[in-house]
């Protein structure tokens, strides 16, 4: 191994790309684009939910515990109350109607007070008080599940507001109180999540490509063969590749924190360069990965199917947009294949909880020896070649 | 190891082939063929396209392995790995970085052979001039026409001063003018004792060539100066010997 024709390969590399310089804006657009589109639709809440109320609720003397909720309910951003029905509106049968406009998709849900709903929830707590049994009082929710996000919103909405007015009103709190305690992650919005994620597929996927194609290149123009005649090893030639596109991958991801922290303002918790460290081995892991895999294929459109191949486990699997918790357990197996599955997490964990590489040197470990095997292989396939 | 050591390097020859042998399926691309180019030798190898003189550069440069057989060169068994850097291919496709301007082509190659600074200097300005492109050295390849890539990819070749010199087809696309140019250059190049192997389609060319070997099927049906291959056929130029050669192969 010698550094000179090492450094030689990978300045060969960095300076064709320089050249090219649409896929030049490529390499440094496509993690920005994704920063922001992600970004921005991942990372805003569900907002303006249509739904219709039906209030039949008489109150009591001391006031209305329904007209409460809804002001309640109003005052929040997460629902849009597009019209409310009382009694005086029997003749439309509302109730019927707002169902109706639920399934016409009309309004993703509509809340029903029942008659008596203030006195019997006043009824209840009295019976609470002197221990004896009681029918809890209910109000109705036709809910759209469609969108399980918007559902779960409704709800959420929903429960805050009955829970906010009944203390309130009655100082009534929950028997059972959770003591929430963030241990990591005290302002920490999907974005956060996210940034470490896009750092990680995007890493993958241009140092991947880009190998791809370049090496599908070198092969279709006979280049690769005339460097194999020159005194430059098939070591060297994989090394000074694996440098290039690490340093490209390094690149990239500073790219995309600066721009997470510009425009999103993304936390980094830990350091900066730890998160950098498990980028780039995970470049020169996947780089090594498209050297193998584009040197298996026959021809460039073999190699390049190879691309959708890594690429959509990767996004889906690796705990980019979901925890792995959400991975189906027949599947979770894969997950622990895919190195992204590590890189995003030890990436994140650096971010998010400010971890160092002490406490990820499991995901440091796990990149290490992927970068190691790939590169050993892809050196054996150019090996074999010959 | 001992066919190694025991190498006929004392024989001063550059390159030698024993019964050397490459198939590919059905088909004998290089049959049996001994062959011994003296150093300081200018070799021509000529042939239809499938003779087998692509093969036969490409196994010597260690690209393909022989079916069996054994070749070396400078007295190193191929594939070759301490004599490399004494070696010079100059492949048929033009196998240079588009990407990269003639410079950035030329410096590579440069590094590949741990060509020291000032070397590479000196050498590059009289490479870029024999192939007339010095003030084209800061353009990329890519801009410029098939047969000026041809000369980029020749200068590649030569930047670290090889002792053998393998050039297939080296003046395909290359005009006259220049093609005179890229003779005298070889001459120069055979003063200082180098040896050159080289593939042609140009008889006018093999006519320059100290020695010419005739390939047909894989096999050398002839070799001997040019003037020499013409008297033993009676004929006035190297094609009809060539010709007659094939018939009495074939006979």
């Amino acid at each position: 191994m010698r550094l000179d024709r090492i450094l030689a390969i990978s300045k060969k590399n960095l300076r064709s790309l320089r050249r090219d310089r649409r896929t030049f804006a490529f390499i440094f657009m496509v993690p920005f684009m994704m920063m922001l589109v992600f970004g921005y639709t991942f990372g805003g809440e569900v907002k303006d939910i249509n739904v219709y109320i039906v209030n039949l609720d008489g109150g009591s003397p001391q006031g209305s515990l329904s007209w409460a909720i809804i002001d309640e309910l109003n005052s929040t951003e997460t629902l849009n109350i597009i019209a409310i029905y009382t009694s005086e509106d029997a003749a439309l049968d509302p109730i019927n109607l707002t169902v109706q406009k639920v399934e016409k998709a009309e309004a993703w849900g509509a809340l029903t007070f029942g008659k008596n709903f203030t006195n019997e929830t006043v009824a209840n707590f009295l019976a609470l008080a002197h221990g004896q049994p009681f029918e809890p009082s209910n109000m109705t929710l036709h809910l759209d599940g469609t969108n399980p996000n918007v559902a779960s919103a409704v709800t959420v909405a929903v429960n805050g507001a009955v829970q906010q007015v009944l203390k309130e009103k009655y100082n009534a709190t929950p028997a059972v109180a959770v003591e929430k305690d963030m241990v990591y992650g005290e302002d920490t919005d999907f974005i956060d999540f996210f940034a470490p994620g896009i750092m990680g597929l995007a890493g993958l996927l241009v140092t991947f490509m880009l190998t791809i194609v370049t090496f599908v290149r070198e092969r279709s123009s006979s280049t690769l063969e005339r460097l194999l005649t020159t005194p430059v090893t098939e070591g060297e030639v994989v090394t000074g590749y694996a440098i290039s596109f690490g340093i490209l991958a390094l690149a990239q991801s500073a790219v995309i924190l600066v721009t997470g922290v510009l425009l999103f303002n993304i936390q980094i918790e830990g350091s900066f360069l730890v998160a950098l460290l498990v980028i780039f081995l995970l470049g020169v892991g996947s780089m090594g990965m498209g050297l193998l895999l584009s040197s298996v294929a026959k021809n460039e459109l073999q190699a390049v199917q190879f691309i959708p191949l890594v690429f959509i486990p990767s996004i889906l699997l690796a705990g980019i947009f979901w925890p792995l918790e959400a991975v189906p357990e027949l599947l979770r197996p894969i997950s622990y294949f895919i190195p992204l599955t590590y890189a995003v997490d030890g990436a994140r964990s650096v971010m998010i909880r400010g971890w160092g590489v002490d406490q990820i040197w499991v995901q440091v470990a796990v990149l290490t020896l992927f970068a190691i095997v790939m590169l050993i292989l892809s050196t054996y396939m150019l090996k074999r070649r010959k | 190891m001992a066919e190694r050591e025991g190498c006929p390097d004392a024989d001063g020859f550059a390159v030698r082939t024993d019964k050397l042998r490459k198939e590919f399926g059905d088909i004998v691309a290089v049959n049996d063929l001994n062959l011994r180019i003296k150093k300081g030798a200018l070799y021509g190898m000529i042939g239809p396209n499938g003779s087998g003189k692509t093969t036969t550069i490409k196994v010597l440069m260690g690209l393909q392995k022989p079916t069996a057989g054994s070749c070396s060169i400078l007295g190193e068994r191929v594939p070759v790995r301490k004599g490399i850097a004494m070696i010079g291919y100059m492949p048929q496709e033009m196998a240079v970085y588009y990407d990269l301007s003639i410079h950035e082509n030329l410096e590579l190659f440069a590094d590949l052979y741990s060509v020291g600074k000032e070397d590479f200097a000196k050498r590059e300005r009289e490479l870029l001039e024999m192939v007339d492109l010095a003030e084209r050295r800061d353009s990329s390849v890519s801009h410029l026409s098939g047969g000026m890539r041809h000369r980029v990819s020749l200068a590649c070749t030569l930047v670290h001063d090889p002792e053998v010199l393998f050039l297939d087809e080296p003046t395909v696309g290359v005009d006259p003018e220049l093609r005179a140019g890229f003779w005298d250059y070889f001459a120069r190049l055979r003063r200082r004792g180098k040896t050159i192997v080289m593939t042609t389609h140009y008889m006018d060319e093999a006519v320059r060539c100290d020695v010419v070997g005739m390939m047909r099927g894989g096999r050398l049906i002839a070799e001997g100066t040019p003037d020499e291959l013409m008297r033993r056929t009676s004929s006035k130029n190297l094609e009809d010997a060539f010709l007659a050669f094939s018939r009495e192969g074939k006979a």
